[in-house]
């Protein structure tokens, strides 16, 4: 159920995951001064003290324009900003769908998230929408992804429980499961049976075959599969 | 063949192992993730008036995507559902099972789909005129859009539509009135079933139906 | 599976807890609890069900209302399976003479002692709040479920606290809030936050890891097309 992650530098969280894997919240102790920059939206709770500011960008970075791309790619355009006072504080966080949340530490490395699925990061992760080709059209996910990159800590959330799937080789991932990938795979769109018909008859369509070496996050859950279940007995829109 | 099911009640899903020369089937769209040398093939399940008539009839989807192992070293493959929720495992020894529309999750290959005639009543209840069964001998895996608690029914036990999963084929099914016609309405209860029998049941904790009129209170 | 809890009220039993909450209740012979409408699930066939209704007409009108079933066990003890709406959890508290106030859609099932009652927030906090923010009063003696959507952590406070409209579940009386825009003005219409709730006092204040807004505007796409004729 909880899963407590003892930092060793300055700049990782102390990050508590809560309710995993159902409803996950992030429960997060903020040293005195530190820094966290969140999706607009998804602060639960915390203590009177934490400042928070709203702007379009991170403090260092981008500006409107980065605002716009993140827009595009299904998150918030305005991001929040929270700073610890003095004597630390306490920040839960929480995500629009039911589901789980991961951490990830960067070292430089870059790491590519669906839209929609980043949470929050510290001060020097920098965020910025991704264009992943021409394949982003046919996923019936969102046209762009986000690359995080630099030192320090990366939240993400999914729809359904997380899995990390190690590819050496390659493997399939079906579109609507995909929340997070090492930017060293590359992955390219194919079909799941052996013919395209069975394919098709099978509910599968398209796939996304990952290639080369690295880890992905898989969601357990498709969230359109999902809608489109509950869909039709919603009232008419 | 080594099936596990992960992440339970929350967001069960199938995390399997095929050895070399394994199947398993499984309904149609419910591959997250798998090995790129699986074959997979899209079939009728049990030939073309079957599968015609579960798509029809029964409401289900009416091609099952079969999964097999050519190769010479064991294989993975993850399966799901549509909604979050839990599954179960039933093992069935040349046996008959009945399941509620789209529980089916995947089976071993020796286990059969069909349909039952499920009576008017439960036409007017709207719960449909047939009830899927399955059959034959293996392990059936499905699933629920909530947890799943298994209930022990003596005599006669009352289920709220929609919350009933799995049941014995023996078990008799009645829809009624919860509470008279007025009753029923302002109880929010409406049609409730009524099972007579002897065995057990495996209920859902929530059901879908509920799930779109808290939704749509906020609409 | 959790063990049946013997306490001074009903024996019961939860499952599927945080994210699918499920309670069983023992209904010894003559007994009856209040239970939301619609969150029967299963019962045995000697309960007798009465619908009740709480909040009076006019409120009924602006969708503060709240319809009860209540169930009675005859002619034996009976046992009654409850399942909320709203995926996620369901928690419990045995009222000793307190009020606890829950959210407009948290009230699950109590002991038939409980006052239920709705409570009207006045214009400033109900409207500005951005949330259908009325509240349920229970109060009284007995026990008390409620549900959430997402988990439910409680939190107890000394001093003050910040919780987002849409997070709280319930909380206890002793507890004083006012409803506050967070960060500065640009905040207040971009930040996503909406208004918070800044609680004083000491007391305990049960929160949920999701909030419904979010998932009402993603469900939208998904919602069949009106039919204009």
């Amino acid at each position: 159920m909880e899963n407590t992650i003892q930092s060793a530098t300055t700049n990782q969280l102390d990050v508590k995951f809560q309710m995993r894997p159902g409803a996950t919240a992030a429960e997060i102790t903020l040293k005195p001064g530190q820094k966290l920059t969140a999706e607009g939206g998804a602060m639960i709770a915390k203590s009177m003290a934490i400042q928070m500011t709203t702007s379009t960008q991170q403090k260092k970075s981008g500006g409107i324009i980065k605002g716009l791309k993140r827009l595009v790619s299904g998150e918030n355009f305005f991001l929040n900003h929270y700073v610890a006072p003095a004597e630390g504080g306490k920040l839960w966080l929480g995500a629009t769908h039911i589901g789980d949340m991961e951490q990830k530490e960067l070292h430089g490395e870059n790491l590519i998230i669906q839209g929609g699925s980043f949470v929050a990061c510290t001060e020097n992760v920098s965020i910025d929408a991704s264009w992943q080709g021409f394949k982003n059209l046919v996923s019936k996910e969102s046209l762009f992804w986000v690359k995080a990159s630099g030192h320090g800590t990366v939240i993400f959330n999914s729809f359904g429980a997380i899995y990390k799937l190690e590819v050496d080789g390659e493997h399939i991932v079906d579109t609507g499961h995909i929340v997070a990938f090492e930017e060293t795979l590359a992955f390219t769109l194919t079909k799941a049976g052996k013919s395209w018909v069975s394919s098709v008859l099978g509910g599968e369509g398209l796939v996304c075959k990952f290639k080369g070496k690295g880890i992905v996050w898989v969601q357990s859950h498709n969230s359109s599969s999902f809608g489109s279940t509950l869909g039709p007995q919603l009232k008419p829109r | 063949m080594n099936v596990k099911i992960e992440a339970n009640p929350a967001f069960a899903y199938l995390d399997i192992e095929l050895a070399p020369g394994e199947t398993i089937v499984s309904e149609a769209d419910a591959m997250a993730t798998m090995s790129s040398e699986l074959d997979m093939t899209a079939k009728f399940n049990g030939g073309f008036f079957q599968g015609i008539s579960r798509k029809l009839l029964g409401g289900e989807s009416m091609f099952v995507n079969h999964f097999t192992n050519n190769t010479s070293k064991s294989l993975k493959l993850t399966l799901t559902q549509a909604t979050p929720g839990d599954m179960e495992c039933k093992v069935l020894n040349n046996e008959t099972y009945c399941l509620e529309g789209g529980a089916y999750v995947a089976s071993e290959p020796g286990i059969k789909l069909g349909l039952r005639w499920a009576g008017f009543g439960s036409f007017i209840a709207r719960e449909g005129l047939f009830k899927l069964i399955v059959k034959g001998t293996g392990k059936v895996y499905f699933g629920a859009y909530g947890g799943i608690v298994e209930r022990e029914v003596k005599g006669e036990y009352i289920v709220d539509s929609g919350h009933l999963v799995g049941y014995e084929k023996d078990m008799q099914l009645k829809p009624k009135l919860s509470n008279g016609i007025i009753g029923s309405i302002t109880s929010g209860e409406g049609f409730v079933t009524k099972v007579t029998g002897n065995g057990k049941i495996y209920l859902q904790t929530r059901n879908l139906s509920g799930l779109a009129s808290w939704v749509n209170r906020h609409l | 599976m959790e063990a049946i809890h013997t306490t001074e009220g009903f024996d019961f039993k939860f499952d599927c807890k945080p994210d699918y909450g499920f309670l069983t209740v023992k209904i010894p012979n003559g007994k009856k609890i209040k239970v939301e409408a619609a969150a029967m699930a299963s019962m045995d066939t000697n309960l007798e069900m009465k619908t009740k209704f709480k909040g009076g007409f006019k409120r009924f009108l602006s969708g503060e209302s709240l319809f009860i079933n209540e169930f009675t066990a005859k002619n034996g003890n009976a046992e009654i399976q409850i399942a909320p709406a709203a995926p996620g959890d369901i928690d419990h508290v045995y009222l000793n003479n307190q009020t606890i106030y829950l959210q407009n859609t948290a009230f699950v099932a109590s002991g038939d002692e409980v006052q239920v009652d709705t409570k009207w927030q006045g214009f400033t906090k109900g409207f500005f709040s951005g949330e259908n923010f009325f509240l349920i009063k229970c109060s009284g003696k007995g026990d008390l479920w409620f549900n959430s959507y997402g988990g439910i952590i409680p939190i107890d406070i000394d001093g003050d606290y910040v919780v987002d409209t849409g997070h709280i579940v319930a909380f206890t009386e002793d507890l004083t809030y006012t409803i506050n825009r967070i960060g500065g003005y640009k905040s207040l219409f971009f930040s996503g936050e909406g208004l918070v709730c800044n609680f004083k006092g000491k007391g305990r204040v049960w929160i949920q890891t999701r909030k419904i807004n979010p998932f009402v505007s993603w469900v939208h796409p998904f919602r069949p097309k009106k039919n204009n004729n």
